[in-house]
C-alpha cells in the first residue's frame, strides 16, 4: 500500500492551558471528500486553519505525499481555500478575481483568460466575469470563492463552514454544486461544518471533532449505525437516552437493567462496562416500536406530545422514571391513529439496535 | 417618529433660522474676505467703493508670496506622504497587532489632536532648538506631521477595521506574499481610508499657522505665516487675496476628496 495522500500527525495547538486541538491524527486519501464536524471551539476549524497554514501548530506534522507542508508558507502551499466569510476582493471584478491566483503566478495571459473562464464555467457563472463583488447575491459571491481556489488545480480544497451564511434552500443548492465540482474535478476536499445533515450529504467520510480530539471517523452510515462514544450519537442523527446498570459484562455486550427494573440483554457496548456502572442506553427514535396495548418485554410510557410532520410522526413520551423519549412513526403507522398526550404505551425495541455507553 | 421634521409647526422655522443665522456667522469673514480681495481701496474698507483684480496682480507679482505659497506645498506634499506612510503601518498594528499597551499607544498617537496646539508648538520650538532642527524644512515637516499624524491614524485604522481580514488570507493562500497581499488587495479596498488620510494630513499643514510661526525663518516661511507677518507690518488687500486663494484651494480640496471617495466607494 502506498502512503497516504495527506497525513496529519498528532497535531497539536495550545494557547497557554488552552487546548484547542488535542493530539489530532488523520489519514485522507487522494480524491476524498472529507467532512470535520463538530459544534463551535470543538478544534476543527482551527485544525483546518493549521492545513493552511494560518495559524502554526504547537507540535504535530502535515505530510502532503509523504513531505512536510509545515516548513511552507502559507502563500506557496499551493492549497485552496474557501472561507465562512465572503473573501472576494471588493475592488476587482468577478473574473479578475479568479485571475488574481494565476497572475501572482506570472502565467501569460492566454493562459490565464482560459482558466478564468473554464473555472467560472465550472461554478456555472459564465457571462459574470464584469460583475463587481458587491452586486452579487451571497450564494454567487461563495461560487466565486470557489472559482477562485480552484483555478490553480490545488492538490487540495479547503473549505470552512462555506455555506453558514447563506439560507437553507441556498445552501442545499450549492451543497449538490459542491458536489458535482468534487465529481469532475476529483480535488481531495476538507470541509468544515457544524451541520450534520451538510456532513452526511457531501462526504466520504467524516471526522467528527470533540473538545478538541477526534471522536470518530468513518462514513455517515458507519457514524450513524456504529457510533462508538455518546458525544458522536447524539451529534449524528437523533438519539434516545435512557439511564441504566450494568448487571453482567462480556464480549462487547452487557445486560442492562433500566431504572424502573426492566432489563434489556445482549447490548453491544462501548467504554469500559463492567458490572455495577452506570450506562447511558441510547435508542434511536425511528428504531423504536409503539404500541397501544400491553406487550411483554416492553417499557410503559405516557405520551406527552405527538407533532405530526407528514413522513413522520413525532411523539414525545415520557418513562415511569420521568425519562423523555422521542419515537418516529413512519405515515400511516397502526399505532399513531387517534395518538394524543396522556395516552399509555408501551416500547419495544430490539436490544441489538441499542448501544450502551459507559 | 418623535422628532420628526415636518411635524414640528412653529419649532421648525425656529431651527431654520437657527440653522441659517449659524452657516451665516460660520461664513461671512470668510465672504468678506472674498470681497475685501477684489475691493479697489486699500484700506479694506466694507463695502468696498469699486471693484479690482489689483491686488492679486501685485500677489502674483511679489516673488515672496509665490515662495511662501511654494513652501507651503512642499511642507504640506512631504507631510502627507510620510503622514499616510507612518499613519498605515501604525493603524496595521494597531487594529492587527496583539500586544501589550496598543490602547495607550493609540492614545498616545491621538494626544496631538487634544493638546492645546500652543504647547506643542512652544514644546517642538524648544526642542528643535536644542537639536538644530528650528527652521528647518525637516523641522518644518516634523512638526505638522505630529499635528497630521492623529487625523491619518483615524482614517486609516477606521477603514481597515471595516476590512475583514480574511480577505488578505484568502489573497496569501491564493500564492501572494503577505506583503504582496496588502499591496494588492487591503490597499486598493482601504484606498478611501488612506484618500481620506491623505487629504486631511494635507490641509492640517497647508492652513496651520501656529506651530508653523515658531517653525518659520525669515527665509523659510509658509503661506499662512506669510498672511500673519504681513497682516503685522501693513494692512494691504493682498492679504485677502492671498486668504482667498488659501480659501479657494481648501475649498476645492474638499470638494475633490468628496467626488474621489464617492467614487472609490462605488
Amino acid at each position: 500500500m502506498t502512503a497516504p495522500f495527506l497525513q496529519i500527525r498528532n497535531i497539536r495547538k495550545q494557547y497557554g492551558d488552552v487546548v484547542a486541538v488535542r493530539d489530532v491524527e488523520l489519514d485522507i486519501a487522494k480524491g476524498e471528500f472529507m467532512t470535520f464536524l463538530g459544534p463551535s471551539g470543538s478544534g476543527k476549524s482551527t485544525t483546518l486553519y493549521i492545513l493552511a497554514g494560518l495559524q502554526e501548530p504547537t507540535s504535530g506534522d502535515i505530510l502532503l505525499e509523504g513531505r512536510t507542508l509545515l516548513d511552507t508558507p502559507s502563500h506557496k502551499r499551493n492549497i485552496g481555500m474557501v472561507f465562512q466569510r465572503y473573501t472576494l476582493f471588493p475592488h476587482l471584478s468577478v473574473g479578475e478575481n479568479v485571475a488574481f491566483p494565476l497572475r501572482v503566478r506570472r502565467k501569460p495571459k492566454a493562459e490565464i483568460d482560459a482558466t478564468v473562464s473554464r473555472a467560472l464555467k465550472l461554478v456555472r457563472l459564465e457571462g459574470f466575469a464584469d460583475r463587481m463583488p458587491a452586486k452579487m447575491s451571497g450564494g454567487q459571491q461563495q461560487r466565486v470563492a470557489l472559482a477562485r481556489a480552484l483555478a490553480y488545480d490545488p492538490p487540495v480544497l479547503l473549505m470552512d463552514e462555506p455555506l453558514s451564511a447563506l439560507d437553507k434552500k441556498l445552501r442545499e443548492e450549492i451543497q449538490f454544486e459542491i458536489k458535482r465540482i468534487h465529481q469532475e474535478t476529483g480535488v481531495t476536499i476538507l470541509y468544515v461544518t457544524h451541520d450534520q445533515e451538510e456532513a452526511l450529504r457531501l462526504s466520504d467520510r467524516i471526522a467528527v471533532f470533540s473538545q478538541g480530539e477526534i471522536d470518530q471517523v468513518g462514513t455517515g452510515t458507519e457514524l450513524y449505525a456504529e457510533p462508538r462514544t455518546r458525544f458522536v450519537a447524539e451529534f449524528i442523527g437523533d438519539s434516545d437516552f435512557l439511564k441504566g446498570r450494568v448487571e453482567r459484562a462480556g464480549d462487547g455486550r452487557a445486560d442492562i437493567r433500566l431504572g424502573n427494573g426492566f432489563m434489556v440483554s445482549a447490548v453491544p457496548t462501548h467504554g469500559d462496562a463492567g458490572p455495577g456502572r452506570d450506562v447511558a442506553l441510547m435508542l434511536r427514535p425511528e428504531r423504536i416500536s409503539l404500541f397501544r396495548a400491553e406487550k411483554p418485554r416492553s417499557l410503559a410510557a405516557t405520551v406527552r406530545d405527538v407533532t405530526f410532520l407528514g413522513n413522520n410522526t413525532h411523539v414525545q413520551a415520557e418513562t415511569e422514571t420521568r425519562e423523555q423519549v422521542a419515537i418516529r412513526l413512519p405515515f400511516g403507522h397502526e399505532s399513531a391513529a387517534g395518538l394524543q398526550s396522556g395516552n399509555a404505551v408501551w416500547l419495544g425495541f430490539d436490544p441489538s439496535s441499542a448501544r450502551a455507553f459507559c | 417618529m418623535l422628532l420628526d421634521f415636518d411635524r414640528l409647526g412653529w419649532w421648525k422655522w425656529m431651527l431654520v433660522s437657527i440653522t441659517a443665522l449659524v452657516t451665516l456667522f460660520l461664513l461671512l469673514p470668510i465672504i468678506f474676505i472674498a470681497a475685501l480681495s477684489f475691493g479697489s481701496s486699500q484700506w479694506l474698507i466694507f463695502p468696498p467703493p469699486g471693484w479690482t483684480l489689483r491686488w492679486y496682480e501685485d500677489l502674483f507679482a511679489d516673488p515672496r508670496w509665490l515662495q511662501s505659497a511654494w513652501v507651503s506645498a512642499k511642507v504640506a506634499g512631504a507631510v502627507t506622504i510620510l503622514s499616510v506612510v507612518l499613519g498605515l503601518l501604525a493603524s496595521l498594528s494597531l487594529t492587527r497587532g496583539r500586544f501589550r499597551g496598543r490602547e495607550a499607544l493609540r492614545a498616545l498617537f491621538i494626544t496631538p489632536m487634544i493638546l492645546p496646539v500652543v504647547v506643542l508648538a512652544v514644546a517642538l520650538y524648544a526642542f528643535f532648538l536644542r537639536i538644530g532642527l528650528s527652521g528647518t524644512f525637516v523641522g518644518f515637516v516634523l512638526a505638522h506631521l505630529v499635528l497630521a499624524l492623529p487625523f491619518s491614524i483615524i482614517s486609516i485604522s477606521n477603514a481597515l477595521e471595516g476590512f475583514d481580514k480574511s480577505i488578505e488570507d484568502a489573497a496569501i493562500l491564493c500564492g501572494a506574499s503577505p506583503w504582496e497581499a496588502r499591496l494588492r488587495v487591503t490597499l486598493p479596498a482601504i484606498s478611501h481610508g488612506l484618500f481620506a488620510a491623505a487629504v486631511f494630513s494635507f490641509l492640517v499643514s497647508w492652513d496651520e499657522v501656529v506651530v508653523a510661526i515658531f517653525m518659520a525663518s525669515p527665509t523659510l516661511q509658509t503661506l499662512p505665516v506669510k498672511i500673519w507677518t504681513t497682516l503685522r507690518q501693513d494692512l494691504t488687500p493682498v492679504i485677502a487675496a492671498a486668504s482667498t486663494l488659501l480659501v479657494l484651494l481648501t475649498v476645492g480640496l474638499m470638494l475633490l476628496s468628496l467626488l474621489v471617495r464617492k467614487a472609490l466607494k462605488r
